[in-house]
């Protein structure tokens, strides 16, 4: 009798095991951190630097205005605005450059201390992760030179792609150009017609027209295209074993770029 | 042995409970491989359950029409535009006054006929003679007149108008320049002011300088001095040139930012004074606008109302007849008073329309522009408090069902969600029973 319930036991326990395998093999994804990115930008460096280029931008306004005014054609007008541009971009790079630069090495080193394979704007994570904000904060004000780390970030399951990038896809890029010049039209035409309407309930009628119409041509033209954008991602991260995709405008730091072969995908 | 069997038979059982309930479980195991700790929602669908979302939805659809309406007439027009398109408004309201006019006469007349008809029916009633009705019932003099006196008003409130409209904006323009050459003459002042500091302090530096300056010009003018002192000497003098020149920069340079804001705050300030003394203009032409149009109103009112006098008796005819007569010719007016009303109030729609039409292309209504920006402001306030409150308690009920799952970390509208557990309809219920 003992001998037949003590090969039961371990029949059941061979079978727990069995189906417990899995939860043994795959570990939780504890790497993930997060920082407040309006945390950083409220800094006195930063916000100093800030004003620092707004003042200049002021100054570069005022110039252009006068520069503009000496540009007859419209090529000397591009001429003008893209040296004004650059002028602006110039100046960034010099004021906040370094301060970047300073902060990206700060949020590597805290980050690989504390092993984390990728690191994301807080506003994406809801519940969970690691908020490195302060350690951030705090190496960021240490004096001296912050040490890099050796090492470059570990391999992600979190995967992103630059939207910027695949919305320059010339199929996306024209269906995109389309549908603005579609709802600037039908924006044109509202606001004829609202700057005619009598009645409140004339204005409500005109807006909910203008909204249906737009929708409409979002749905026919744009939401196929997202929707196949969509699917080409997540076919592509399942292939790469990502457990879930971001937008690079929430990355801040590691993570698994898969841009480039979403991109000839969709081509 | 029997206790033996008995706890064998407990661990029995409890281990085929924990591989039923492991093999029947439907909840999915948020340390899969699929899933490993990951969650996900799809925040902008949660928002649609909660309790608040109808007052969100609706400030937003405030915010788009507000939009839609605040930039449709702010488009600059030329002056030629403005012409065109003031003799459009002036033609469409000649058209209304005409029409109205028109339906005036006609109206009149068919009321006349009718009027007419029913005395001479009430007469031969009567068994007397019709002939010795009154010939014209209705008073065509006084409809006529009232006709054209309110063609003749409304001519008249119409140059009224144009000339306003022109003295405000001759008014703004005036404000603007005066208040523009005031801002440029303080800044003026204010430059000439830090150019002569500059020029006070670089001559106080060269008279400090000065002993030491003479000094060593003295010891470069001695014919003695050595290759090696000469070009010490030189390099003497030059640093006291420098630090000169580089304190006098650097007074220019702080001096310069001073300047520039100061110009951006007399800009803002200008921008604002200029705002403020244009809605005084435009509101007073406003009251002014308003006041003749209530003038002209009762003008052609009280002229309706002089409609009402008594038609002219005829003594041949029988008292109980006249009576008749005046019964039916008081009956008459007050049904054309009550359709010239209605015309008159049909015209004082187009009237009104166009009105607003002439104030929005003189720029009258740029005041009320500049509400629709404040309440385009307000507005975005309010969204971003309502928004912030409905996602904090959105998170909360995530951070609940994530806690309770063994979740490590949810995230927020991914592009992608691969693997991960969406906890959206789980997080809609609890939103949902924030209804109840």
């Amino acid at each position: 009798m003992k001998a037949p319930v003590k090969h039961l036991i371990t029949a059941a326990f061979a079978a727990v095991t069995l189906v417990a395998a899995p939860l043994a093999l795959a570990a939780d994804l504890t790497d993930v951190g997060a920082i407040d990115q309006a945390a950083i930008g409220s800094m006195p460096a930063f916000v100093s630097a800030n004003g620092q280029l707004a003042q200049y931008k002021a100054g570069l306004d005022r110039q252009f205005a006068v520069a503009i005014k000496g540009a007859h054609s419209a090529a000397d007008q591009q001429r003008v605005a893209q040296s004004f541009q650059q002028k602006l971009l110039d100046r960034q790079r010099t004021v906040m450059g370094p301060l970047f630069a300073r902060a990206q090495t700060a949020i590597a080193s805290v980050s690989s201390s504390k092993n984390l394979s990728v690191v994301v704007d807080k506003r994406i994570v809801i519940f969970g992760g690691q908020d490195i904000t302060k350690n951030v904060m705090d190496l960021l004000t240490s004096p001296g030179a912050i040490v890099p780390p050796v090492s470059t970030p570990p391999p992600s399951e979190v995967g992103y792609v630059d939207q910027a990038a695949i919305d320059k896809i010339p199929k996306l890029k024209a269906a995109s150009e389309d549908f603005a010049k579609y709802d600037n039209d039908q924006k044109i035409a509202a606001r004829q017609q609202m700057a005619k309407a009598k009645t409140d309930a004339d204005r409500k009628a005109i807006f909910e027209n203008y909204n249906k119409t737009v929708g409409a041509q979002r749905d026919k033209v744009l939401k196929p295209l997202v929707d196949q954008t969509q699917s080409v991602i997540a076919d592509i991260a399942k292939k790469k074993n990502l457990i879930l995709v971001i937008d690079k405008g929430d990355l801040i730091y590691g993570g698994t770029d898969i841009t480039s072969d979403v991109q000839n995908a969709l081509k | 042995m029997s206790k033996m069997l008995s706890s064998n038979r407990r661990a029995v059982a409890i281990v085929l409970c924990t591989i039923a309930f492991a093999a029947c479980s439907k909840t999915v195991d948020v340390h899969s491989p699929q899933v490993r700790g990951v969650g996900y929602v799809r925040l902008d669908e949660i928002l649609k359950k909660h309790p608040l979302y109808g007052q969100l939805s609706q400030i937003d659809s405030n915010i788009d029409a507000l939009s839609l309406r605040a930039l449709g007439p702010a488009v600059p027009k030329t002056g030629a535009e403005i012409a065109r398109e003031t003799q459009q408004l002036n033609a469409e309201l000649r058209a209304a006054q005409a029409r109205a006019n028109d339906q005036l006469r006609a109206r009149q007349n068919d009321f006349s006929q009718r009027e007419q008809a029913a005395i001479r029916a009430a007469v031969v009633a009567a068994g007397e003679n019709p002939g010795a009705a009154p010939a014209q019932a209705m008073q065509n003099t006084a409809a006529a007149q009232a006709a054209s006196v309110t063609a003749q008003a409304n001519s008249d409130f119409g140059k009224y108008q144009q000339a306003v409209l022109g003295q405000d904006q001759a008014a703004v323009t005036a404000v603007s320049r005066q208040l523009e050459a005031r801002a440029e003459r303080q800044y003026r002042q204010r430059a000439d002011e830090l150019s002569a500091k500059e020029s006070q302090a670089s001559l106080e530096m060269a008279t400090r300088d000065s002993a030491q300056r003479i000094s060593l010009r003295a010891k470069l003018n001695n014919l003695a001095l050595d290759d090696a002192l000469r070009a010490q000497v030189k390099a003497q003098l030059a640093a006291l040139d420098r630090k000169e020149s580089d304190a006098v920069a650097t007074m220019r340079k702080n001096d310069s930012t001073t300047l520039a804001a100061y110009q951006a705050q007399l800009r803002a300030q200008t921008s604002a004074d200029i705002a403020k003394q244009a809605g005084a203009i435009h509101d007073q032409t406003k009251a002014k606008l308003a006041a003749r149009h209530a003038s002209v109103s009762s003008q052609v009112t009280s002229v309706i109302q002089s409609l009402g006098a008594p038609a002219a008796s005829s003594g041949s005819l029988s008292a109980a007849t006249q009576t008749k007569i005046a019964q039916i010719d008081r009956q008459y007016k007050e049904q054309f008073k009550a359709e010239v009303g209605k015309t008159m109030a049909d015209y004082n729609r187009t009237r009104t329309d166009l009105d607003a039409r002439f104030a929005e292309l003189h720029g009258v209504n740029a005041t009320s522009q500049s509400s629709a920006a404040r309440q385009l402001d307000a507005l975005h306030r309010q969204r971003d408090q309502l928004y912030n409150q409905i996602v904090a308690q959105i998170q909360h009920e995530v951070q609940t069902i994530a806690t309770a799952r063994g979740l490590k970390v949810v995230f927020i509208n991914l592009v992608a969600p691969v693997g991960g557990i969406d906890l959206t309809a789980d997080a809609m219920k609890d939103v949902e029973s924030l209804h109840e």
